[in-house]
């Protein structure tokens, strides 16, 4: 017996075989309903609907989508406080973080915002400093007296090679950067974002500078026309906050500024979350709508 | 990042019920802080107190937001969960003293009252969260905080919105499911015919 399936498989078949489904419209419709001036030139609709259209194409967009914010409700900094302090009542003020993402009006294609960022008031303390340099050198001696927790070329080398990580930021001088490449490191360093190049500014010939940079400094970077980072932490007080804020804003502007003119950025939102808290769409003022609130209340121990 | 209506949406809901509900109360002026004590699971009549962190603090701490509240996470989970209140007395003048920060590994014991200040125990070990909450209010003379018809308006648009969810969501998986079923069976209709016109 034959199966549902294939009964259909010899409709479809012979679908292919049979003649045009739709009987010629002169031999059906009678001459009187024709038009009566040029007949012989009429162009009836069969003729294009049997022709294959192409499929229709997506409107592919050159740039990240924006939204119409409008109908967002924006709130002020102290407002956006209040509920993120009661939505992370009780949890441990350091660990949780205030986070910003900037949204920009940006292009698909071209170059991205990245750059590295010292704020005001440091929300991470934890970094752990390597630095190369050649062994014994005054250099080395000035590394470790400003905090670095491992120097050397040969001897981080290997301790790199036995997988042994005592640092979490990793700066190379010029002067070691002919032995860094010998060292082949790249597969080891490379994806854990350490191996120093210049393009992240941890190839450097000024290792006093660059460590002092990176010891309580913030990488950010734009993904997807969105710029993030942690801006404070939950025990932080507002005015602490706007000022670390304030930096990174300005910061971001002021790489926008320097991008090619080919490729237009500009600011779109910025909305304000935390670790656990929803985000908060900022509308850049600071005080607190509400009367009742005042700055200082949002000082209190978290 | 996600579209402007969505994230709206889900931020009022949010906003909404840590403006409303069990724990939305206006505490009075003579209560300076506020401690939590228990442990960090909740095994060992731990889980009142937990919910009682999850869902009334928040609220407290939105209506209340001057009045430092601390938890104090502890690893024992034998060891008590309490609840301490402060009050202090309007006449007294002295700052009171630094509070330590909230902590997940027991550091920020409940500090000794200061001077001028009364402190009210509240046993939370083995108690469910809303008999703990109902002790605090009682107790702390809170007063609630009642939803204008504004709020319950917007409660009830929101409602609405999740049960319209639900429908919608329900007829896409609906229409879904049968556009890929009709798509395999063409698919399959297709292949067999091939077959067919391979053999003959």
């Amino acid at each position: 017996m034959a199966s549902t399936s294939q009964c259909l498989a010899s409709l479809v078949a012979r679908l292919s075989l049979r003649a045009p489904a739709r009987p010629l419209a002169a031999t059906t419709i009678p001459k009187f309903l024709l038009p009566s001036v040029a007949t012989s030139s009429v162009r009836y609709a069969t003729n294009t609907a049997l022709r294959k259209r192409p499929a229709k194409k997506k409107k592919a967009y050159k740039t990240f989508r924006s939204y119409d914010l409008s109908v967002m409700d924006q709130v002020s900094l102290c407002d956006a406080m209040r509920y993120i302090r009661a939505f992370e009542v009780g949890r441990p003020p350091t660990s949780i973080k205030y986070e910003v993402a900037v949204k920009l009006k940006s292009t698909k294609n071209g170059p991205v915002i990245r750059n590295r960022i010292r704020l005001p008031f440091p929300v991470k303390t934890d970094t752990r400093v390597g630095v190369i340099c050649p062994e014994n050198s005054p250099l080395a001696l000035e590394a470790q007296q400003l905090g670095a927790v491992a120097v050397g070329e040969e001897s981080l080398f290997e301790q790199i090679r036995q997988g042994h990580f005592p640092f979490n930021k990793l700066i190379c001088h010029t002067s070691s950067e002919a032995a860094l490449k010998k060292a082949n490191l790249g597969k080891l360093l490379g994806p854990k974002g350490m191996m120093p190049s210049a393009k992240t500014k941890t190839l450097t010939s000024d290792v006093k500078a660059t460590m002092h940079e990176l010891i309580g400094a913030d990488d950010f970077r734009e993904r997807d026309g969105v710029v993030r980072l942690a801006v404070g932490q939950l025990g932080f007080t507002p005015q602490m906050l706007a000022d670390n804020l304030k930096t990174f804003m300005d910061q971001v502007k002021a790489d926008m500024n320097e991008i090619d003119d080919n490729y237009s950025k500009s600011l779109d939102e910025v909305v304000l979350s935390s670790t656990n808290g929803p985000g908060f769409s900022l509308n850049g003022s600071f005080k607190p709508t509400d009367e009742s609130l005042k700055v200082e209340d949002l000082q209190s121990v978290m | 990042m996600v579209g402007v209506i969505h994230r709206l949406h889900r931020l009022q809901a949010r906003l909404v019920t840590i403006r409303n509900g069990p724990g939305a109360a206006v505490l009075p002026k003579d209560i300076s802080r506020i401690h939590l004590e228990f442990a960090a699971k909740i095994d060992g009549g731990h889980m009142g107190p937990k919910k009682f962190w999850r869902e009334a603090l928040p609220r407290l701490k939105y209506w209340n937001p001057a009045v430092p509240m601390i938890v104090n996470r502890t690893t024992n989970q034998e060891g008590p969960a309490t609840l301490t209140v402060y009050f202090r007395d309007a006449a007294s003048t002295t700052e009171p003293p630094p509070m330590p920060s909230s902590s997940f590994s027991g550091h920020s014991k409940a500090p000794p009252p200061a001077e001028g200040e009364r402190t009210v125990k509240i046993d939370m070990k083995n108690r469910r969260s809303e008999a703990i909450l109902l002790e605090f209010m009682t107790n702390t003379k809170a007063q609630q905080i009642i939803p204008t018809p504004q709020e319950e308006a917007q409660m009830r648009d929101i409602l609405e919105l999740k049960e319209r969810g639900e429908i919608d969501r329900e007829r896409v998986r609906k229409d879904l499911e049968a556009e890929r079923k009709e798509k395999a069976m063409i698919a399959q209709a297709m292949s067999e015919a091939a077959a067919m016109k391979a053999a003959q």
